[in-house]
């Protein structure tokens, strides 16, 4: 187990490390950095300026250095927990970056609290009845909600629950500070889409478990079917989905930018499309760092899950 | 004519003759007021001068602002829905919603109220020379900055020469007035193609302190839109230790100073009432109501939607697209009739748009009138690819365009470009409707045998290239004169000429139009400086639109001005 996660852990700094340096590279183009003198100084500012003065710019702000060079500072810099300066938002990336990622935690959250147990109770019931109406109908509704894009379920709701009958704010800016209402239709625009996912993917495992022979011997035993159903078959029904709810979390984490944005809520995805629009160099870089580290994580996390789960994959 | 402290002091021939063309019917009575106005007639004379009452402004008052509207209450916040943008330096801020942030704490020396009158604000008064070719602003006196410094003239020449600096890349330097103080010098450095690099300074003795509250400006031409001028936004008057950023040390003479600034979050200006040194500061522009005012960032397209939910009350700009929304809410909505556009520009100096017959062709092949239709079929103006609105009151009608697609195509086999395929670059800076103009003469132009092919960009990305891509749809703000735009958009080597056009027989006939007060012959004059812009097919401008926002009921006092400039100076909320 310690050298499973030991290895996932060096893939991580692997990844981080190749993912930083392609960065570097990239944002050390001519381009790149005159895309940025223009978003400090303004376009007019910038073509008036003299060889010098924009060299001299370049060098206010550490560019006319090699990227490698920079790269290694960067690094250092990192180790000692300073993530750099954000030029858009004239801030510390660092506090910058954790009160995005805690922002997006708080959503995340919300959505699981609520997703897990409604698509684990809709997969297994409409699992441990295959082909019945009930089944029928939970498949139905499923494919029908993770059908529907999230920006067109955000409208919807928006215009029937905020606009329409005036229950909750259409936006979500937290412009006064923390309000839980406004994170009821974010989060329920994420729960809608993603519910359906999870529900299916449990029920194809929880009716996968039903027609093992496992579980037909233990009904032909005379157990009570609740008895089954709770001690045989969800624990083995559970183990994919596991997966797939651990993996939700990096869906979570970037993946969700069109809601983000669409509610103006300042979570971690708005901040990379942001940043990457500007071009903000070193919040996409520290972003980029964080994305990997969840990303690993969560990995490392399903791993772990699915060994202690799974006793097949832990005895052998 | 009715006596007036202005014109005891001395009235200047321009107004004179302004007021006997405004007798004879050669000039309406609101262009008389602005044009009085720009020579150094208060406003409230010129307004009884014109046999109008000044609407909303008291006859005595010295002061720039109206009076509030019913029994103003102090105190409050008033929240706005904007982007949140840097606030680095004034001079060379390109983004209204910059300037907007910036503007209850920095002024300048004039202000044009939205009855497109243009009042003293830093300045007391000004003179103009009879040929219009000296400027002399008289200062208020006791205007202090928010350290406590009087603002003096000096201060003011500070500024001047900043702005004429071309280290720092001023937009101010394409502005008539501005450009008349400057001359072209060799920078030392080549361009591209080997040619002497010219860049403008400021020329010795165009600006001249003549004691601490009065200060000369020596044009090289005459300008009548000097005042103006001074209320373009990139003009504020900053204190001579500026450093940008300008929010790390938001020092100024206005009613407000910065709390807070969070970039694409929120900007915070509370009432200044004292200085640092802990000495009282009172401001000069009277009696302002609102304690505080949040700017809270929000994307244009969710503003009303900010609005719907009561998170702001009022916002910068809602679309065209969002009216019946708008419609369905409970607020004041503001329209305001504009010289906003968007110019789906050349760049006259890359393939294929240095062949004017190429130009001309596409031109041609567009039908303006019916884009207007498709995009703003309530309200705006139909552009004539000239850049002169119908609302400029120097504007000259031209014959209407008249769509020709079989003399486009004439004119593309004669240049060998029968089979043009050209790509715009659009970057819905000013919303999607961008994008629905271009797709729309996409249509259009297809019948011609050119292949428009649109290339949808961010709004940040577009900035970047708005003034070197060969063909661009670039939104330009309103101005409150026609020669004003055209003077930064399009004289040669202005920093704002994105077409790079360069006409010297253009030049001068703007130099005519802008030197000519009788508004008959001004028009006239404007005939060539349209006409010439128009035949030299340098853009498809279809659309001068209107603006939209919305205010809530217990807003009161809010200006619709048509560059959305906020100035909140007499803007109080019910508790």
């Amino acid at each position: 187990m310690l050298k499973l996660i030991g290895r996932r852990l060096v893939q991580m700094v692997l990844i981080i490390l190749v993912a930083s340096l392609l960065l570097f590279v990239i944002f050390d183009t001519p381009q790149f950095k005159k895309r940025l003198a223009v978003q400090e100084l303004g376009g007019f500012a910038v073509s008036a300026l003299s060889e010098a003065d924009y060299q001299e710019w370049l060098a206010s702000r550490g560019l006319d250095v090699p990227f490698y060079q920079r790269y290694v500072d960067w690094m250092g810099n990192i180790l000692t927990g300073d993530f750099g300066f954000s030029y858009e938002k004239n801030t510390e990336v660092g506090p910058l970056l954790a009160s995005r990622l805690a922002n997006t935690g708080i959503l995340a959250l919300c959505v699981f609290a609520l997703m897990i147990p409604i698509s684990l109770t809709l997969g297994v019931l409409s699992g441990m009845r295959e082909g019945s109406p009930l089944d029928r109908s939970i498949t139905f509704i499923s494919v029908f909600t993770t059908s529907i894009p999230e920006i067109a379920t955000a409208i919807i709701l928006t215009v029937v629950l905020a606009l329409g009958l005036g229950w909750l704010p259409a936006k979500s800016a937290m412009i006064q500070g923390f309000d839980v209402k406004q994170l009821i239709l974010p989060v329920l625009t994420l729960v809608i889409y993603d519910f359906g996912y999870v529900a299916r993917m449990t029920r194809a495992s929880m009716a996968e478990v039903m027609t093992s022979q496992y579980i037909r011997t233990a009904v032909l035993k005379g157990i009570p079917y609740r008895r089954v159903v709770m001690k045989h078959a969800l624990r083995n029904a559970l183990i994919a989905p596991f997966t797939v709810i651990v993996l939700q979390l990096n869906w979570l984490l970037s993946g969700v930018v069109v809601v983000e944005v669409f509610f103006e809520y300042d979570g971690f995805g708005k901040l990379l499309l942001e940043a990457a629009l500007f071009p903000d160099v070193e919040v996409v870089q520290a972003c980029t760092l964080a994305a990997v580290v969840v990303a690993v994580t969560s990995q490392i996390i399903s791993d772990v899950g699915y060994t202690f789960l799974n006793p097949r994959i832990r005895f052998s | 004519m009715p006596a007036s402290k202005d014109n005891e002091r001395r009235l200047h021939p321009k107004a004179q003759e302004a007021h006997d063309l405004m007798e004879r019917g050669r000039l309406s009575r609101r262009e008389f007021i602005r044009v009085a106005a720009l020579v150094g007639v208060s406003a409230g004379a010129a307004y009884a001068m014109a046999g109008l009452p000044d609407a909303g402004y008291a006859q005595d008052s010295m002061l720039p602002f109206p009076d509030p509207e019913g029994d103003p209450v102090a105190g409050g916040v008033l929240r706005v829905g904007m982007q949140i943008q840097k606030m680095e330096d004034p001079a060379t801020y390109s983004w209204v919603e910059m300037s907007n942030q910036t503007r209850h704490i920095l002024e300048h020396l004039a202000f044009t109220t939205p009855d497109n009158v243009t009042r003293p604000m830093l300045a007391e008064r000004w003179e103009a020379s009879d040929d219009l070719t000296s400027w002399t602003f008289y200062l208020r006196q006791g205007v202090m900055w928010h350290n406590g410094d009087e603002l003096v003239a000096d201060h003011i020449r500070w500024n001047v020469e900043r702005w004429t600096d071309p280290a720092l890349g001023s937009s101010n330097v394409g502005l008539s007035s501005i450009s008349a103080l400057v001359e072209e010098v060799d920078s030392g450095e080549k361009n591209d193609d080997g040619s002497p690099k010219m860049v403008k300074v400021l020329r010795d003795g165009a600006v001249e302190v003549v004691d601490s509250h009065t200060i000369r400006f020596s044009l090289s031409k005459p300008v009548l839109s000097f005042p103006e001028d001074m209320y373009n936004y990139p003009t504020a008057i900053v204190h001579p230790s500026f450093q940008a950023p300008f929010s790390d040390n938001p020092i100024g003479t206005g009613a407000y100073t910065l709390t807070e600034l969070t970039v694409g979050d929120r900007c915070t200006l509370k009432r200044f009432d004292q200085t640092e040194a802990g000495a009282n500061f009172k401001y000069w522009g009277g009696d302002v109501y609102l304690d505080e005012i949040h700017y809270f960032n929000f994307d244009e397209d969710n503003q009303l939607t900010a609005f719907a939910s009561g998170d702001v009350d009022t916002i910068y700009e809602f679309s065209i697209e969002q009216m019946e929304l708008a419609k369905a809410l409970e607020g004041n909505i503001i329209a305001a009739r504009t010289a906003q556009t968007l110019c789906c520009r050349f760049q006259i100096t890359q393939e294929p748009w240095t062949d004017k017959r190429v130009r001309q062709a596409f031109v041609k092949a567009v039908d303006n009138a019916r884009v207007k239709e498709l995009v703003y079929p309530d309200g705006g103006d139909v552009g004539e690819n000239h850049h002169v609105a119908p609302i400029h009151p120097e504007y000259f009608a031209l014959p209407p365009l008249e769509r020709d697609v079989e003399g486009a195509k004439a004119l593309l086999a004669e240049a060998g470009q029968e089979n043009l395929d050209v790509t715009i670059d659009v970057g819905n800076t000013d919303g999607p409707w961008h994008q629905t103009v271009c797709e729309a003469i996409r249509d259009q132009v297809a019948d011609a045998g050119i292949n428009l092919n649109i290339n949808v960009m961010p709004a940040s990305k577009y900035w970047e290239i708005w003034d070197s891509t060969p063909f661009g749809a670039t939104a330009w703000t309103h101005r409150p004169l026609g020669t004003m735009v055209l003077s930064l958009g399009y004289r040669t080597n202005v920093p704002w000429n994105e077409t790079l056009y360069a006409n010297p027989e253009w030049d001068a006939a703007l130099d005519k139009a802008e030197s000519l007060l009788d508004v008959e012959e001004r028009r006239a004059a404007m005939e060539a400086v349209q006409g010439i812009l128009q035949d030299d097919a340098v853009m498809v401008q279809p659309i001068f639109r209107p603006v939209y926002t919305i205010v809530a009921s217990r807003v009161h006092g809010y200006p619709a001005h048509p560059t959305q400039y906020h100035q909140y100076n007499k803007v109080w909320v019910e508790s």
